[in-house]
């Protein structure tokens, strides 16, 4: 830290969420895209003739080309992305996560003011046998979120987390 | 003495004086419309019933007093209300965080209080309302010092024995606590009233100015004299317009005066802040007086705002940020008064005098180049529009010109300014961000204070290497944040303020 003034950086978090997670937010982007696609397909067709009297202005076929492809490289290449970026290591003393594609947000806390720690699955989530976890502090800013680690080792964490959040004393503000 | 033997006291009977009276101010209007109602016409009300009127009005208003009872017993605040559906409310002693006494011009007059209890639960405090002035300040004084001494039990357990429950009244408290609670108030700060002269630039009341305006405004349009008044405006307009204008002008800003100044005035009469048995308290008021109380271990730091305005001026606005106070958590203490002053008192409060003139560490030309870019491209992209417009209503070509030219002149002055605000830094103890866009914000927020840390990076703050580094808190607006700060001092920043937290991980 001293030897170079601008050194000071932060490693990785250790570990990775689950493999599954890629194929999870691919299905999820697919399911959004599909919806924009078809919204997107409908108001060129139909809505815009009306609008124009029966003509499309000539900006349309831009711009229907470009919501056609946006969401599509979302799909292709989100999910990658997005799995090298999450990541998650919990200290005896501290939990730090790290989330996001193109924005990028890690997160830190000492265990000691943490307060609850809870765990959630979607409908869809459940399919692939994932779970989120998420670990709150006394502070509404500083929820930290862990998504899409395996449904077993999210079980086995949430346990080891109360374990030793239970353990410190005080109320954590 | 057990909590069964605790006689449960009520509220002050003076209340019967004020609430009967509140009840049928409420009353009033409506029962006034319907009695006027009766003389015109024969529908309504007929005059036989207004002494029923008035008697519902004190029935209703005698309750509150009738099925209100509050007690303390040995660990609890107690109280219990309601006349079919019975509530009781109990605060547990140790948790009790502030004691806020407030009273309106009505309760003042027969002396009276509203007592409010916060217990750290945001937003859900326990209120009495209307207790004798004398019984407020002594259950005041009881609560605080009750708190004070159940902590320094609980911090010295040695002396106080194997429970933590704290003695019970009468007898002395021990050590430490006994000589906090017999510690004599020092003022902190107290009203001058030379600083009225910075009313006039806090805007905070131009709201009042524009709700009396627009609710003027639209009167104008139904009175009679409008005809009129389109003849002499015809007639202005030939002769005076400058005048006229000169008039509009220094009529608004002596009103604006008159209402800053007043409104002031009322807010901050007789302001006192100080330092009391481990509480800061801070009184003022002119017809409506509150009397805040803050327990200071809750007190996790301050924040100095100077809008552009009161700057211009050297004037300056401190909040403390409190945890478990309710109402966001930011407490104003000061009224808008000389910097210097804001400066020192902070210093007080904080404890350490560090914090309030750190020279901050500014955050760098990769900071100042994203603060121009932003502005400037945002400004652009506004004035491209309304050029457009402008262009497209036909307007002399030299306005659209004159437009832009202002507004990116503006925009970089903005744009300097709001990276000039940039900074952080820290001492011993606390933590210190400075922020703001126009008005210079700076925050300063005890390392314990600290409950985790958030280090944002947008896709273009990390083609820049810098990051928004976030210090989450349960104080004050619950983040303290440094913007577009670099990414290696935003990391030995959070590593010097939580010692341990992220040594796992700096490489």
């Amino acid at each position: 830290m001293i030897e170079a003034p601008d050194a000071a950086l932060l490693r990785d978090p250790l570990h990775q969420v689950s493999p599954r997670a890629v194929t999870y937010w691919r299905v999820s982007a697919l399911i959004g895209a599909v919806v924009e696609w078809a919204i997107t397909i409908a108001v060129y067709a139909f809505a815009l003739p009306a609008i124009f009297d029966g003509e499309r202005p000539r900006w349309a076929l831009p711009v229907l080309v470009f919501l056609l492809v946006a969401p599509l490289a979302h799909v292709l290449f989100m999910p990658q992305l997005r799995f090298r970026i999450h990541r998650w290591e919990v200290t005896p003393t501290a939990i730090h996560t790290r989330a996001g594609w193109l924005n990028i947000n890690s997160r830190v806390a000492p265990l000691s003011r943490v307060q609850t720690v809870d765990s959630t699955q979607g409908a869809l989530m459940r399919l692939f046998r994932l779970s989120s976890l998420t670990v709150t502090t006394a502070s509404a800013a500083g929820p930290l979120t862990i998504d899409c680690l395996d449904r077993d080792d999210a079980r086995q964490l949430v346990a080891e987390l109360t374990e030793i959040t239970s353990a410190s004393e005080g109320d954590a503000t | 003495m057990s909590a069964a033997e605790t006689p449960w006291l009520r509220l002050s009977p003076r209340n019967l004086l004020i609430d009967p009276v509140k009840v049928l101010g409420q009353f009033a209007f409506p029962a006034v419309v319907t009695l006027v109602g009766i003389s015109q016409g024969d529908g309504g009300m007929p005059w036989w019933a207004l002494p029923f009127v008035v008697a519902g009005a004190v029935v209703v208003g005698v309750l509150p007093w009738l099925t209100t009872f509050y007690r303390t017993t040995d660990t609890q605040f107690q109280i219990r209300t309601g006349l079919l559906n019975k509530k009781m409310k109990t605060a547990p002693l140790d948790r009790v965080r502030s004691v806020d006494l407030e009273a309106s011009l009505l309760q003042r007059l027969v002396g009276l209080s509203k007592v409010q209890i916060g217990t750290g639960v945001d937003d859900d405090r326990i209120t009495l309302n209307s207790v004798s002035r004398a019984d407020a300040d002594s259950l005041r004084a009881f609560l605080l010092a009750r708190r004070a001494a159940a902590v320094a039990a609980s911090a010295t357990p040695a002396t106080s024995g194997m429970e933590m429950r704290p003695p019970p009244v009468g007898e002395p408290a021990v050590g430490q606590a006994a000589d906090r609670t017999v510690e004599a108030p020092r003022v902190l700060a107290q009203i001058d009233w030379s600083w009225l002269r910075f009313a006039p630039f806090s805007l905070a009341r131009l709201v009042v100015l524009a709700a009396a305006v627009g609710a003027l405004s639209q009167f104008g349009d139904e009175l009679p004299v409008a005809d009129v008044a389109e003849s002499a405006w015809s007639w202005v307009r030939q002769f005076a317009l400058a005048v006229v204008i000169a008039g509009l002008i220094i009529g608004g800003l002596t009103s604006w005066v008159m209402i800053a100044v007043s409104g002031y005035v009322v807010q901050w009469w007789d302001m006192r802040l100080t330092r009391e048995a481990g509480s800061l308290h801070l009184t003022a008021g002119l017809f409506t007086t509150r009397s805040i109380s803050v327990e200071e271990q809750r007190v996790r730091g301050v924040e100095m705002k100077e809008p552009v305005l009161l700057r211009l001026v050297g004037g300056a606005e401190l909040s403390t940020l409190a945890t478990g106070v309710g109402s966001g958590g930011v407490t104003a203490v000061l009224p808008p008064c000389p910097q210097a002053v804001a400066r020192s008192v902070g210093a007080d409060v904080l404890g350490s005098s560090t914090a309030m003139s750190l020279q901050l560490t500014r955050h760098g030309p990769a900071a100042r180049r994203r603060s121009w870019t932003k502005n400037l491209l945002s400004t652009g992209i506004v004035l491209a529009g309304t050029l457009l417009l402008m262009i497209w209503v036909d307007l002399p070509w030299w306005m659209p010109a004159l437009v832009a030219v202002l507004g990116f002149c503006l925009s970089a002055v903005v744009a300097e300014v709001s990276y000039r605000h940039l900074g952080h830094g820290t001492t011993d103890e606390h933590l210190v961000m400075g922020s703001g866009e126009v008005a210079r914000v700076r925050t300063v927020l005890e390392h314990d204070g600290i409950i985790g840390w958030v280090l944002h990076q947008s896709w273009f703050q990390r083609r820049l290497q810098l990051a928004t580094l976030v210090a989450t808190t349960a104080a004050g607006a619950e983040r303290v944040v440094a913007r577009d700060i670099p990414l290696s001092a935003a990391i030995r920043l959070a590593d010097r303020c939580t010692p341990g937290v992220l040594s796992h991980w700096l490489a």
